[in-house]
């Protein structure tokens, strides 16, 4: 039988099935070298029953669990019951919403519609003109264009006083 | 399989049951902030570590299926937790500087927290404990701790770690091993066979 080594901490944990861990025993008896390990191991597991005791929860241990538990059930719950406020919100909100678009809407097409007929209103007297500048492109030459713009000086040193 | 109590809290409270996670973690918060603190070895950290292993329990109960033990289940998420924080962070760093070089020497490290009523042997041993888990190894730590400090059976760390029992049985002896030379000083040979 080769060294069992990786099985001596199992024979000291009762890890072993009961035939494997009389195999490993047999051994023992007659290996010195596995029965050093195996001495040191079993003073090392007993060693460790030496330690201090671990330290317990403190008494807040509990208070601050719940309230990391409360924020956590909370946040879990946040995006259906975000949704279901916004649900709530949104019945109330969209009609009151949609009434004062409405409203702006109607605000400003108002006031654009009268800025426009101010506008015009101040383009009256360019209006009065219009029929001349308009046939300016019925003029043929630059000539003829230079005469009508001074149409008015001519019309006075020309007419019969 | 035999009825696993804790099992059925847990899906008690997949059912909406509050009071019965209540119940889980006044029973498993001891053993939570001392499996935490074989890893930072701080009880203040232990203690915020353990309450973060019952958040993620929390948040994962949903995904519990009864076929998993309970009390594995709850050690899977301890121990991920725990290497998660050794990987990062001071303790990473203080885990690293360690195991560079010669091992550390017990009496250089700061006074263990034990409480007063511990004798001055039982504060080296748990010294030289502390130095012992800072250099083994993720795994045979974590299968170390398991075995030896919370009692989990070969097959119940094969759980835990998602592995097999030969692996662990291989992890638990390494890491012993290297115990068995770490705490030769203190070794008491009065035990010839320890029986979990």
């Amino acid at each position: 039988m080769r060294h069992p080594t990786d099985d001596l901490s199992a024979l000291v944990d009762g890890a072993l099935p009961p035939r494997r861990a009389e195999e490993v025993r047999h051994h023992l008896s007659g290996c010195e070298s596995c029965r050093a390990l195996h001495a040191r191991i079993t003073g090392a597991v007993a060693a460790l029953s030496g330690l201090p005791p671990p330290p317990e929860p403190s008494p807040w241990f509990a208070v601050r669990l719940e309230a990391r538990l409360a924020s956590e059930a909370s946040r879990r719950r946040g995006p259906l019951a975000r949704l279901a406020a916004l649900a709530v919100r949104w019945r109330i909100a969209a009609p009151v919403g949609a009434l004062a678009v409405a409203a702006a809407v109607t605000v400003v097409v108002v006031r654009t519609r009268a800025a426009n007929e101010r506008e015009l209103a101040s383009q009256l007297d360019l209006l009065a003109d219009y029929e001349v500048v308009a046939n300016l492109d019925a003029l043929s030459s630059p000539g003829d264009a230079e005469i009508a713009t001074h149409l008015d000086a001519l019309e006075a040193e020309g007419s019969p006083r | 399989m035999a009825p696993d109590p804790d099992a059925a809290l847990l899906l008690a409270f997949q059912r909406g049951d509050a009071s019965a996670f209540r119940t889980l973690y006044e029973r498993h918060a001891r053993a939570m902030v001392a499996f935490c603190h074989h890893f930072v070895r701080d009880t203040a950290r232990a203690e915020e570590l353990a309450q973060d292993v019952f958040v993620k329990l929390y948040r994962a109960a949903d995904r519990y299926q009864p076929s998993a033990r309970f009390k594995t289940f709850l050690y899977r998420i301890a121990s991920n937790h725990c290497l998660n924080e050794l990987r990062r962070g001071e303790y990473g760093a203080r885990k690293a500087a360690a195991g560079a070089g010669s091992p550390a020497d017990p009496d250089a490290l700061p006074a263990p927290e034990a409480g007063p009523e511990a004798s001055a042997e039982a504060r080296k041993l748990e010294r030289a404990v502390r130095v012992l888990l800072d250099r083994l190894p993720d795994g045979q730590r974590t299968a170390f701790v398991l075995a030896r400090f919370e009692g989990l059976s070969y097959d119940e760390i094969a759980a835990v770690l998602e592995t097999s029992v030969s692996a662990v049985k291989s992890l638990v002896h390494r890491a012993t091993v290297t115990a068995a030379e770490a705490l030769a000083p203190f070794a008491r040979p009065d035990l010839e066979e320890v029986l979990p």
